[in-house]
């Protein structure tokens, strides 16, 4: 199929092969975008019922989404769209992963913001933030490498306390059986309240200020280097492009990937084959939930240190739950997921400026969870997808053909 | 009269003719066989006259007339009944409740269980098949499930019965007694459709028998005018040797032993209640036994699924009681496994990389973390051609291969591990007759290069074939040792059900 062809050429483009893979699906791309555009068309719909304009909602949304080049304002759009795109690509990487595995990993969530918290934490903290503060001003126009160097620690502990975190979900479930979902949502609210309610209202809060204000800033070695000037974009995107990049690695290139998918594949039959094949089932479940949490830990550092420089008052869930949709929209796999990332990044982007035009900000939301919806109903549009195909198949081949061939 | 008239019936999957042009009918009053390997459309076509399919072309006769069947209730109302290989029985329901489910008398809103019973009883009296009414359904043996589910069909009104592979779950008694209520079901004038590709049953029930390979009429014979091994040669379209050579080789050192072992299952019952053995290298060791006497404990302990609740289990003179997988698979443990979906292959893999796991990790297909798929691949290629695993691309994934071929590949890549025990759990179970003969091969192969060998089966012919000595297994206990020239199939099968075993001197 030409599909297919395209698809491999494609993927050649950026050294992505078939090793370790299934033959590709076609259908895997095709059921995203068919179901993206039955969400467009709802959209529409919905939109015309309440009286608006629906190609006029469009042109603002998709206009001032970043996506589409030009204009006065585009630079600042589309540096608006990957920033916020490096973000839940990051949690989608996570839940995408742990998927992989067969496992659901609700718990993106909390674990983004542990990894926002720890980075907080280490970009402020006199011991380290001094050192990389000397360093940068005696390192005078080297002074970058002071800043690599620190935002490099406090993405890392970050992941790493993200990793720890969703990993107590895995150990949980590995020891005692207890469900992951259920374990990594109650851990979700844990993290959340224990930031939200103690942290960055008690021991985090500079002494001076009011309880409403949030963390201490994060000294200015921290910050992620912004990239395109005078836009706030910075390398949190070329980072999370990186980490796609190596949760594709992992998952098809290397021994663990291979074990994890055998597990993921088999994990509502009991994975007895991979157990009978003499993989350790329970370590790798455990490390997998650690992978799963440090990427969406990787998330919360890039809020911290890219956007706010602080743990904000103002924090509102939501990062993780849009990982959720993310993952769906791009087939667990991690091309995909940067590709749901781009999109679900563009729609939030131009949802402001179709505010403005008195269009609510919500039927973006709605154009969103339509396509979840759609991708949720994927058995049924894989089915009517092979139906057509098969219909044409039949129409092209008559039985006697096939006879002759056979 | 014709009870079942099929006309020209084809059926196309994407890619496969599963059924080609198929014509025959069935008399009134006819047991009608239907042979043929797995994946020659025996079961496609079934569910084609059953209405689970549609046919891509052709036309269905039911009592001489054209009719079209859609669904499953257009074949009920045709009087047409189906006994399925899986029953579709609720446990926790009483033999009754099973078998008025869907149609259940009623009083108003209320559900009259009393007159179910009435008529549960009359009908089992009227086509005499005895089963207890108020029963519940877990707890009966297969055998007499299977009559409750033939129960169900008969109370539907079926005229004609098809019997999908009827025989597969029940024990060689337990077949008998089938065989007997399909004569009498036959002399109250059903018609009866039996699937199956066990030759000898066929030529003991049968009247016709059809048969079919690779989706295509073979030739109907009739029973008088056949035997065994022409239908063999018309299934597979060649010569099979059905008969197992001989192979004698000098037995070595021991190669795994246990001693007294107890074993619980799942539920926290013991299952092997002291079982004391040894493999030595170059022999092949049989395990007899009806399904559910402790098998599946023993072998989920043997692979370290579960440890041991006491007693000694050691592999080459190594304490094995309490490790792991890994270490037994370390130690040079094999294991041949007859739930290939569940337990032997990850489906939704391709053929490469099923083919090397359990040896994927180290050289040669890995350094480091990294996987090197293009070694796997050389691998995959060099055994698919060894073992003849077809269609032979090696980025086909396991699911979509036949049975046969998906056996083929357990055996290439527990054969080529390191190892020097094998355990072959029923390694032939629902594979067709060239590829148990090639199951066959490669375990006398196993046993000339001197590897030690348990073999656990259901099918007798298969112990007394292969084996070189023979342990009976009845209730987690051995209950008796011989060997194949010593014993028949009646007096082992006496042994595997507990006949002639004092249970008071036992236990």
């Amino acid at each position: 199929m030409s599909e297919s062809n395209f698809t491999t050429k494609f993927l050649k483009v950026f050294g992505i092969d078939n090793q370790g893979h299934n033959r590709r699906d076609p259908l895997n791309v095709w059921v995203p975008l068919i179901s993206i555009s039955l969400a467009l068309v709802v959209g529409m719909i919905v939109i015309a019922a309440s009286g608006r304009n629906p190609f006029r909602a469009y042109a603002l949304l998709f206009g001032d989404s970043g996506l589409i080049p030009g204009g006065s304002a585009w630079r600042r759009e589309f540096a608006e769209l990957l920033i916020k795109s490096a973000m839940y690509i990051a949690t989608g990487l996570s839940v995408a992963l742990a998927f992989k595995g067969g496992l659901f990993n609700i718990g993106a969530e909390g674990q983004f913001w542990v990894g926002a918290i720890v980075a907080t934490f280490f970009g402020y903290w006199a011991p380290v933030a001094h050192t990389f503060g000397t360093m940068y001003a005696a390192l005078g126009s080297f002074g970058w490498i002071a800043q690599l160097l620190h935002g490099a620690i406090c993405i890392i502990m970050g992941m790493l306390a993200g990793g720890a975190w969703a990993a107590v979900a895995g150990f949980l479930y590995v020891k005692r059986g207890v469900n992951i979902v259920i374990g990594t949502i109650m851990l979700n609210w844990i993290a959340w309240f224990l930031i939200t309610s103690w942290l960055v209202t008690g021991p985090m809060t500079p002494p001076s200020q009011t309880f409403t204000s949030g963390s201490f800033y994060v000294t200015d070695t921290a910050k992620l280097l912004r990239i395109m000037m005078p836009t706030r974009l910075n390398t949190s995107i070329l980072l999370v492009l990186l980490a796609a990049y190596a949760t594709w690695f992992l998952l098809y290139k290397t021994t663990i990937g291979y074990e994890i998918r055998a597990i993921g594949y088999t994990a509502n039959i009991g994975m007895e084959t991979p157990r009978a094949q003499g993989i350790n089932v329970s370590r790798r479940i455990l490390q997998l939930m650690f992978f799963s949490g440090s990427l969406a830990a990787l998330g919360g550092s890039f809020f911290i240190l890219g956007l706010t420089y602080q743990f904000p008052n103002t924090a509102t869930m939501g990062y993780g739950w849009t990982g959720i949709g993310i993952a769906l929209i791009g087939q667990s796999e991690p091309l995909g997921v940067v590709l749901a990332g781009l999109f679900i990044g563009a729609l939030r982007t131009g949802a402001t400026s179709m505010q403005v035009a008195n269009i609510p900000k919500t039927f973006s939301n709605i154009i969103e969870g339509v396509t979840v919806g759609f991708i949720a109903l994927q058995v049924a549009v894989r089915y009517y997808l092979v139906k057509i195909i098969q219909h044409r198949h039949s129409r092209a081949n008559p039985p006697a053909d096939q006879e002759a061939a056979a | 009269m014709k009870a079942l008239e099929v006309r020209n019936i084809s059926k196309m999957f994407p890619g496969n003719l599963a059924n080609d042009n198929i014509s025959f009918s069935v008399e009134r009053g006819e047991i009608f066989a239907i042979v043929g390997e797995n994946g020659a459309g025996k079961s496609t076509l079934m569910n084609i006259i059953y209405g689970i399919y549609t046919a891509s072309g052709g036309d269905l006769l039911v009592n001489e007339k054209e009719v079209k069947i859609r669904s499953v209730e257009d074949a009920i109302k045709l009087r047409m009944g189906m006994v399925h290989q899986e029953f579709m029985l609720i446990p926790r329901f009483t033999v009754t409740q099973n078998i008025v489910i869907g149609d259940e008398p009623h009083k108003g809103i209320f559900f009259d269980y009393g007159r179910a019973v009435r008529e549960v009883r009359e009908l089992s009296e009227r086509v005499s098949l005895t089963v207890n009414a108020s029963a519940l359904v877990g707890d009966l043996p297969v055998g007499v499930q299977q009559r409750v589910e033939i129960l169900k069909v008969l109370r539907r009104g079926a005229e004609i019965l098809i019997f999908d592979e009827p025989t597969a779950v029940l024990t060689p008694e337990e077949t008998v007694d089938l065989f007997v209520t399909m004569r009498k079901l036959q002399a109250e004038g059903k018609t009866i459709l039996f699937i199956s590709h066990k030759l000898k049953e066929v030529m003991e029930i049968a009247n016709r028998i059809a048969v079919l390979r690779r989706g295509k009429l073979q030739g109907i014979v009739n029973k008088k005018d056949t035997n065994e091994e022409e239908l063999a040669r018309m299934m597979v379209g060649r010569n099979v040797v059905l008969e197992i050579p001989k192979v004698d080789v000098e037995v070595g050192a021991v190669a795994f032993a246990c001693h007294d072992l107890h074993v619980r299952n799942k539920r926290g019952y013991e299952a092997v209640k002291g079982m004391t053995f040894d493999v030595h290298g170059g022999e092949i060791v049989g395990i007899a036994g009806v399904q559910g006497n402790g098998q599946d404990e023993l072998v989920n302990a043997m692979i370290g699924f579960s440890h041991p609740v006491s007693g000694s289990m050691e592999l080459n003179g190594k304490n094995m009681r309490m490790v792991t997988t890994a270490q037994l698979r370390k130690e040079g443990m094999s294991y041949i496994t007859e739930d290939r979906a569940r337990r032997g292959l990850v489906m939704p893999y391709t053929v490469r990389e099923n083919s090397v796991m359990g040896q994927h990790l180290g050289k040669p297909f890995s350094k480091g973390i990294r996987m090197d798929y293009d070694k796997v691949g050389e691998f995959a290629e060099g055994k698919v051609k060894e073992y003849d695993i077809r269609p032979g691309d090696v980025y086909d994934t396991a699911g979509s291969l036949s049975g046969g071929n998906q056996q083929k590949l357990i055996l290439a890549r527990e054969l080529s591990l390191p190892h020097n025990f094998l355990i072959a759990s029923q390694p032939t179970r629902g594979l067709d007759v060239g590829a148990t003969e090639f199951v066959y091969r490669k375990l006398l192969e196993e046993k000339k290069a001197g590897k030690a060998i348990l073999l656990i089966s259901l099918e007798l012919s298969e112990i007394l074939g292969l084996s070189d000595r023979i342990l009976v297994m009845f209730e987690g206990r051995i209950v008796g040792e011989t060997t194949p020239d010593k014993a028949t199939e009646e007096a082992l099968g006496l042994l595997m059900l507990g006949v002639g075993i004092d249970k008071k001197v036992q236990s």
